[in-house]
């Protein structure tokens, strides 16, 4: 196999000087220098599509160019100092849909769990990230991990809403056709969604298009035809994964916040524990859902067995002024379409619109080296910006662009397994696009291994899998708000003038189990601040909130994780000090 | 739900709002209310604590509180009912407003006439399609001037402004006084964007660089800003190539713009003019919907408070017309049409027929000398006045007599050599 490897990619990177290995489990090691990134991408790809081939660990480096890696080292001395401090059943790295969505669904067990993240809150990575898309299961390879959990996440989305109760609309996904030349690729699309199960998956015409989005006449399109997937679904991510935290906090479950895995300790086959920078905690399983960094975990572990190459997208948010067109996500396929499509691994998004009726464009697909490089570029926000169809919309509706990065693998498929190598750690890695709607299908799988492996726990009786319902004053009638003020005044400050979101809603987050302390953390739980004026108004209001309610002092309030404080210190404090002094 | 009644609602107790009420009781009418969300009166004036004010008004330069407060107390020795802390969240074509608080909770307020002054709100990072990361430490001009005047905190120690507007040139004094570094000013344009006394006594005085026809391009830094990559433009507002240079701060503000805070003049229905982002308004400010009037910085953005004031009166004036039943509920108007190098003039029509007085005010193109601004009805020239300079951040002003007969055009065009 290696021979026959070597001779494929010396045919398809000539001049480039590459090493490569096979181990027993048929995952193939690269390493070598080469002069772009995108080689090196390429290459992984390639090498993960040849036959027997499970999964490419990729460690080329790029000529002049300093990958950046994170250093583990200073974390795991300043864990090891301090010793064990915690021993647990289940430690769960990561706290974004998949660390969550598992926490949770085994928290309905009599075990003692542990969920760390290295950031200030839960859902800060790709989770956060992304345009909150259920997919049905149309865009997915046939035969993989990803169909199959796509299509069951997909199915298995309405019960998460209807117990945690997140908002959840089943607003359909149409692709009309308007060039004859699209027509074979929306067949195409349709047939893969029947091969992988889609629910009840629809070719229409143009008069099936008009009854299921009437204001597509206002377009004058010349519809030829077109594919309807009514099973798709949008969410608002951190609502989902906030509430998934929330509700497996309830249920028993510890989050380890602001905690950087550092080392898993395992020995003789067996996983032990991690170091993290707060200290050892020993434990009998530790699952992997880290992320863009999953694979530096499992290397960890000692699993070496695929390599994360970050794929970032750029995504717009529009005021709300500039309505959606189209209840859907409808994409319309024309001749424009054609030019502005990439290679198939790095397609991005759609237009399509949030659960609150904004316009949401994109994300575009871009590969990067730095894994945490979640920075917006021209070029990204104009492909973002390209997938809008409404000649009204554009730049100037704008109120916020952002971007996350996909932990995308070289096979491009999710990793979901128990390691073969340490027993005990479980692998849930590569999880990008559909992960979001795979994620309820990803816990379940996730807890089949576990029980399969731990066949004595016990189910608890006091398991609670309802979630509290948010009071949301926007939504409420006038006669439901007057109502919900006199019971409780608070409701009756508006905090954030953009989004309407009071004084209430936001100690109602502080009331939580996971208690947002930056600004950015409310925001993900309130919506304050997310609105048009982007926190200008009201970012003080909510600063001054939280620095009351937690005690702390206003310097001391962050705006997201790390060193990102937002104010340095009082006005003239060391000129005060110095008089004092004198 | 609580239910009111008013002859007349002002939503926004800033400087327009404050004239508007006191005008309107002035001028007769008996039930006025102002409302506002702040827990205090003055809008945006209580964290100017800059001077500068009212050299128009009061023929002397007053800071932006004591300014507001000249107004707040007028306001106290009258009988308008004021509600503070109070979020409107609509107003309706009916003149409903729905607005809350906590101590009454919904309110239903139903009025004969309504004058909207709102305010305006800065222009953000992502509107202005920054790019890089997305770290504390970038701020608006607006926002840092609140934290640092009104809470008394410094939001960094080495900070970089991108855009000459004027809160931007203010602030750029204000940081500096108050021991922050201030290494420079860029702005996208090849002219400023702020008043020239600003740039005069705000940057030149602090010997604080001004960088024409520059921008920032990236934002360093994941977590707290840890420098800009700031770049020259040519004449289409490209990067040149070569010119990229990387400045090590801890701060960016953002003085880019002002938009017109409408959200509530749109959600009841009236026409908006895409130049001004406010609403069209005529000679009286009186908005598509008769009895809705608008004034401040929610009409258009203004630079000076004087001319803020004098938008409240004139709104006034016209809401207590409509309130007394002078108003056509139907007018027909004659246009106002900017002409030469005018880019906008407001108010955007004049009531056909009935002659007036009308308080106008514009905005050019682009810089110009020894200009000469023409105003015409039909084909006589009504008005002429000498400009020796003209720019785009300064506003015009002037008061014109018209017949209303026929549309109004208002030229600004070079100087005839006497």
């Amino acid at each position: 196999m290696l021979e026959k490897l070597k001779t494929s990619l010396a045919e398809a990177f000539p001049g480039i000087e590459l090493n490569l290995s096979v181990n027993e489990r048929s995952i193939v090691t690269v390493s070598g220098e080469c002069d772009a990134w995108d080689t090196v991408v390429d290459v992984g790809h390639f090498l993960a599509k040849q036959e027997g081939v499970k999964n490419v660990v990729n460690k080329m480096t790029v000529k002049g160019l300093v990958i950046p890696k994170k250093d583990y080292a200073p974390f795991a001395k300043k864990g090891k100092e301090k010793g064990v401090i915690r021993k647990a059943d289940v430690v769960i790295v990561g706290a974004g849909v998949c660390g969550c969505g598992i926490a949770r669904e085994l928290s309905k067990y009599e075990l003692d769990i542990i969920v760390t993240d290295m950031a200030d809150d839960v859902c800060t990575g790709a989770s956060k990230a992304n345009n909150g898309n259920i997919h049905p299961g149309m865009s997915v390879k046939p035969g993989t991990l990803k169909a199959k959990l796509n299509i069951e996440g997909n199915r298995m989305y309405q019960k998460w809403a209807d117990e945690l109760g997140f908002a959840l609309d089943w607003c359909g996904c149409i692709g009309i056709v308007t060039d004859e030349r699209l027509m074979p690729a929306a067949q195409m699309v349709f047939q893969v969604a029947q091969i992988n199960g889609v629910h009840e998956p629809e070719m229409i015409d143009a008069e099936r298009a008009l009854e299921l989005e009437p204001n597509l006449a206002k377009r004058n399109l010349n519809i030829i035809g077109g594919a309807y997937f009514p099973s798709f679904g949008q969410v608002e991510s951190y609502e989902v994964v906030t509430a998934l935290a929330e509700n497996a906090a309830e249920n028993g479950v510890e989050f380890m916040l602001n905690t950087t895995v550092a080392e898993v300790l395992h020995e003789d086959g067996e996983v032990k524990g991690v170091v993290t920078d707060r200290g050892i905690i020993e434990a009998k399983y530790v699952i992997n859902c880290a992320g863009v960094y999953a694979d530096e975990i499992s290397a960890m572990a000692g699993d070496e067995c695929y390599t994360i190459h970050g794929r970032k997208g750029t995504l717009a948010v529009l005021d709300r002024h500039m309505k959606p067109e189209f209840k859907s996500v409808l994409m319309i396929l024309d001749a424009n379409m054609i030019q502005n499509q990439k290679n198939a691994e790095s397609k991005g998004g759609a237009m399509c619109r949030t659960n609150e009726w904004q316009m949401l464009l994109g994300p575009s697909a871009t590969e990067v080296p730095d894994k945490e490089d979640n920075t917006t570029t021209e070029a990204d926000l104009a492909y973002a910006m390209a997938t809008n169809s409404n000649p009204d919309a554009g730049y100037k509706d704008i109120i916020k662009t952002f971007c996350g990065v996909r932990p995308a693998d070289y096979s491009e498929d999710f990793v979901i397994e128990m390691s073969p190598v340490t027993h005990g750690f479980i692998n849930v890695g590569a999880i990008q696009s559909p992960g979001f709607a795979s994620a309820p299908a990803i816990a379940k799988m996730v807890e089949e291994i576990f029980l399969n492996d731990a066949k004595d726990v016990k189910k608890k009786e006091n398991y609670n899998p309802y979630g509290k319902r948010k009071v949301e004053f926007r939504h409420l009638t006038r006669e439901e708000q007057d109502a919900l003020i006199q019971k409780d005044p608070r409701y009756g400050r508006i905090i954030c003038r953009c989004e309407q979101i009071t004084e209430g809603e936001i100690l109602d987050a502080l009331k939580s189990h996971i208690i947002p302390t930056s600004v950015d953390a409310i925001k993900r739980r309130t919506r304050a601040g997310m609105g048009r004026c982007q926190g200008g108004f009201c970012q003080p209001k909510v600063l001054e909130i939280l620095a009351r309610e937690l005690g702390k002092e206003w310097t001391e309030i962050h705006l997201k994780d790390g060193n990102s404080q937002i104010l340095f210190s009082k006005n003239r404090e060391k000129a005060e000090k110095g008089d004092e002094q004198s | 739900m609580k239910k009111l009644e008013y002859d007349i609602a002002v939503i926004g107790g800033g400087p327009a709002g404050l004239q508007a009420a006191l005008t309107a009781r002035k001028e007769g009418a008996e039930k006025v209310l102002l409302i506002e969300r702040d827990v205090e009166l003055g809008g945006i004036l209580q964290q100017c604590i800059h001077d500068g004010f009212g050299i128009h008004r009061f023929g002397k330069r007053m800071a932006g509180t004591e300014y507001a407060q000249t107004f707040i107390d007028e306001l106290e020795q009258t009988d308008i009912d004021v509600l503070l802390d109070t979020m409107v969240l609509e107003v309706t074509k009916d003149k409903l407003i729905y607005a809350c608080n906590n101590k009454d909770g919904m309110m239903e307020i139903s009025c004969k006439a309504v004058i909207l002054s709102m305010g305006c709100r800065e222009r953000t990072a992502s509107q202005i399609q920054l790019m890089g990361y997305r770290p504390a430490g970038v701020l608006t001009a607006g926002t840092v001037q609140r934290y640092i005047n009104l809470e008394g905190y410094l939001p960094g120690q080495t900070a970089v402004i991108l855009g000459s507007g004027d809160i931007g040139l203010i602030m750029a004094r204000r940081m500096t006084l108050e021991g922050m570094e201030v290494k420079g000013v860029y702005e996208v344009m090849d002219a400023p964007g702020g008043l020239t006394r600003n740039i005069v006594q705000c940057l030149d005085d602090y010997e604080i660089p001004l960088h024409l026809s520059s921008t920032v391009t990236k934002v360093h830094g994941k977590k707290r800003i840890e420098a800009v990559t700031v770049a020259k433009l040519d004449e289409n507002k490209k990067v040149i190539p070569g010119t990229e240079e990387t400045i090590e701060c801890d701060l960016l503000v953002l003085a880019v713009g002002l938009i017109p805070e409408n959200e509530l003049s749109i959600g009841c229905g009236v026409e908006m003019d895409p130049k001004t982002r406010g609403p069209m308004l005529d000679h009286r400010f009186m908005t598509s919907i008769p009895g809705i009037f608008a004034c401040g910085n929610v009409a258009v953005v203004f630079d000076l408070v004087d001319y803020v004031s004098r938008s409240g009166e004139v709104a006034a004036e016209g809401a207590v017309a409509y309130v007394n039943g002078k108003i056509d509920e139907q007018p027909e108007y004659v246009q106002t049409i900017p002409e030469g190098n005018v880019n906008f003039v407001v108010p955007q029509r004049i009531a056909k027929g009935g002659s007036a007085k009308v308080q106008m005010y514009m905005r050019v193109k682009h810089p110009d000398k020894k200009t000469e601004l023409e105003i015409r009805e039909a084909d006589e020239v009504i008005q002429v006045k000498k400009q020796a300079f003209v720019a785009p951040p300064e506003m015009i002003s002037c008061e014109v007599e018209v017949s209303g007969n026929a549309d109004v055009v208002v030229n600004m065009k070079e100087a005839e050599n006497e």
